[in-house]
């Protein structure tokens, strides 16, 4: 197939596609109905048990009309984004997060549950699937960061910083790419799926190890609320990187498969 | 100016996530469709193992009250007045030989003690000591008919619009070996906030499956035409029956 009158290659088979965009829908959902589980109890504590000596991070409303967020002991004002916020209800209130960005848009913590716990399963079966069908066809290969790739991240980053004039030789992804794919595919994803299992008390009574291994419960719900963030940190970059890369190319390459090398 | 677009409606669509979840959350069928998840769960996770238990020295002596604090009905306050002497737990339903168990008789049958933690659906978590007797022995005391598939726990405070709290078990969870009918927490008999006589301790789930205040227990074949007809009282609103996730 030619686009653009040249010959492009096909990048991405169906599954990778479609699970792409499920995770996308997932990732939109899973966000916006966590942080309205989170709201039901704004604290994150590195402990077992909840304990507020060792709070991590409160997102509260000490009196009405304001909003605070405290990480590590270190108070912020945050009203109108965070303690004191939009509740969705036409009012400001003592709410985390604001109505606009949680699931549904006015508390209903049953409601982010179900919304959660679905959609949970969807980027997790989407996981699976796409995982089996890129390990049986190879492609994994290419994505997965090697040791002898390692030396090749900082060059790389040169190339993009312009201190450089060619990229490092690489093959379909690039070093960064690679790095990149592997901490969000093989790390974080496993991370907010582990830990969200770890919290659960019918988990925990199964598989009591894992709940330790990350330092109990309300320790497990930091965890899960970092690796929260440490995504939303890659989908900026990815976003950004997608749209300066030639956004044309890489959107059709992930809705029609094909790309068009340079 | 396509880049900056693409960009601006990323960031847009994040902020749209209420908006669009609220117009969706309010569709009966997306609300069916998601409730699927609960099926699954209740099936791979289930009720196994034990829920870990704790040292004297990790128990929390202020523990923290969950759901509503002491009934007001004014059947309640008189018998915390007389100190629970008229109360009498009643076990009945698809059972061969109903009860009607008073304080003194449910502190003699044996003992249980377990610590564990609560885990409630908000988030947080305390930990606490409970003794009481172990709800299995108490169905086994009465004697199950074979129709008998849920235990369900009815409790003696309303929420002020004059539902009733309750809450159910199917008999494989309530045969589980922590299951407790909880007399006692932190070594001193339950308090009224605390679901003073009897409260519930399921604590393989969370928080809102233990239910405070309990007056009778009554065996069912289905809980179907029992209030709302989800089970229980916050499932009534919304919440899974299976709480084990």
């Amino acid at each position: 197939m030619k686009v653009a009158g040249r010959r492009a290659i096909y990048r991405f088979p169906l599954l990778t596609r479609a699970s792409h965009w499920l995770w996308v829908l997932a990732f939109f959902v899973l966000i916006g109905s966590g942080l309205q589980i989170f709201n039901a109890s704004p604290n994150l504590d590195a402990s077992d048990k909840s304990n507020p000596a060792r709070r991590v991070l409160a997102i509260g409303s000490p009196a009405d009309g304001v909003g605070t967020t405290t990480i590590f002991g270190h108070s912020l004002v945050t009203t109108g984004w965070l303690g004191w916020t939009d509740d969705g209800m036409g009012e400001k209130s003592a709410h985390a997060f604001p109505a606009a960005i949680i699931i549904p848009g006015y508390q209903d913590l049953a409601a982010g549950r179900r919304w959660h716990l679905f959609f949970a399963w969807i980027a997790a079966l989407c996981w699976l699937a796409w995982l089996i069908s890129s390990a049986v066809k190879g492609n994994l290969r290419e994505m997965v960061l090697r040791p002898s790739d390692v030396p090749k991240l900082w060059p790389m980053q040169a190339y993009y910083l312009k201190l450089r004039k060619e990229p490092p030789p690489h093959g379909i992804y690039n070093p960064l790419q690679k790095a990149a794919y592997t901490l969000v595919l093989f790390v974080l994803a496993p991370l907010v799926v582990l830990t969200g299992l770890a919290l659960s008390p019918g988990i925990d009574a199964i598989a009591n190890p894992l709940t330790v291994a990350f330092g109990g419960r309300q320790f497990a719900r930091l965890w899960h609320f970092a690796g929260m963030v440490l995504l939303v940190g890659f989908f900026g970059i990815h976003t950004f990187q997608v749209a300066t890369q030639g956004i044309v190319n890489q959107m059709r390459s992930m809705i029609t498969g094909w790309y068009q090398p340079e | 100016m396509r880049r900056r677009l693409f960009l601006a409606s990323a960031a847009a669509s994040l902020a749209g996530c209420g908006p669009i979840g609220t117009a969706l959350n309010g569709n009966d069928s997306v609300r069916r469709i998601l409730a699927s998840a609960e099926g699954l769960n209740h099936l791979l996770i289930g009720t196994r193992g034990l829920a870990r238990e704790y040292r004297d020295s990790d128990v929390d002596r202020n523990f923290r009250v969950n759901g509503f604090a002491t009934p007001s009905d004014t059947h309640y306050s008189d018998l915390v007045a007389r100190n629970f002497a008229p109360y009498r737990l009643i076990v009945d339903g698809a059972v061969e030989r109903p009860q009607a168990f008073s304080l003194a008789q449910l502190q003699r049958m044996p003992q249980q003690t377990q610590i564990t933690r609560h885990d409630c659906v908000e988030g947080w978590s305390v930990i606490g000591k409970w003794s009481g007797v172990r709800l299995g022995g108490l169905l086994d005391a009465v004697c199950l008919r074979p129709d008998a598939r849920y235990v369900v726990f009815r409790c003696m405070d309303n929420d002020g619009s004059g539902n009733l709290y309750y809450e159910s078990l199917d008999l494989h969870q309530a045969r589980h070996p922590q299951a407790l009918l909880g007399l006692r927490l932190n070594d001193a008999p339950l308090d009224p906030d605390h679901g003073a006589p009897v409260r519930l301790r399921v604590p393989t789930q969370l928080g809102y499956k233990s239910a405070k205040w309990i007056g009778r227990i009554e065996v069912v074949g289905s809980f179907a035409t029992i209030a709302g007809g989800h089970g229980g009282y916050w499932e009534d609103q919304g919440y899974e029956w299976y709480a084990g996730i």
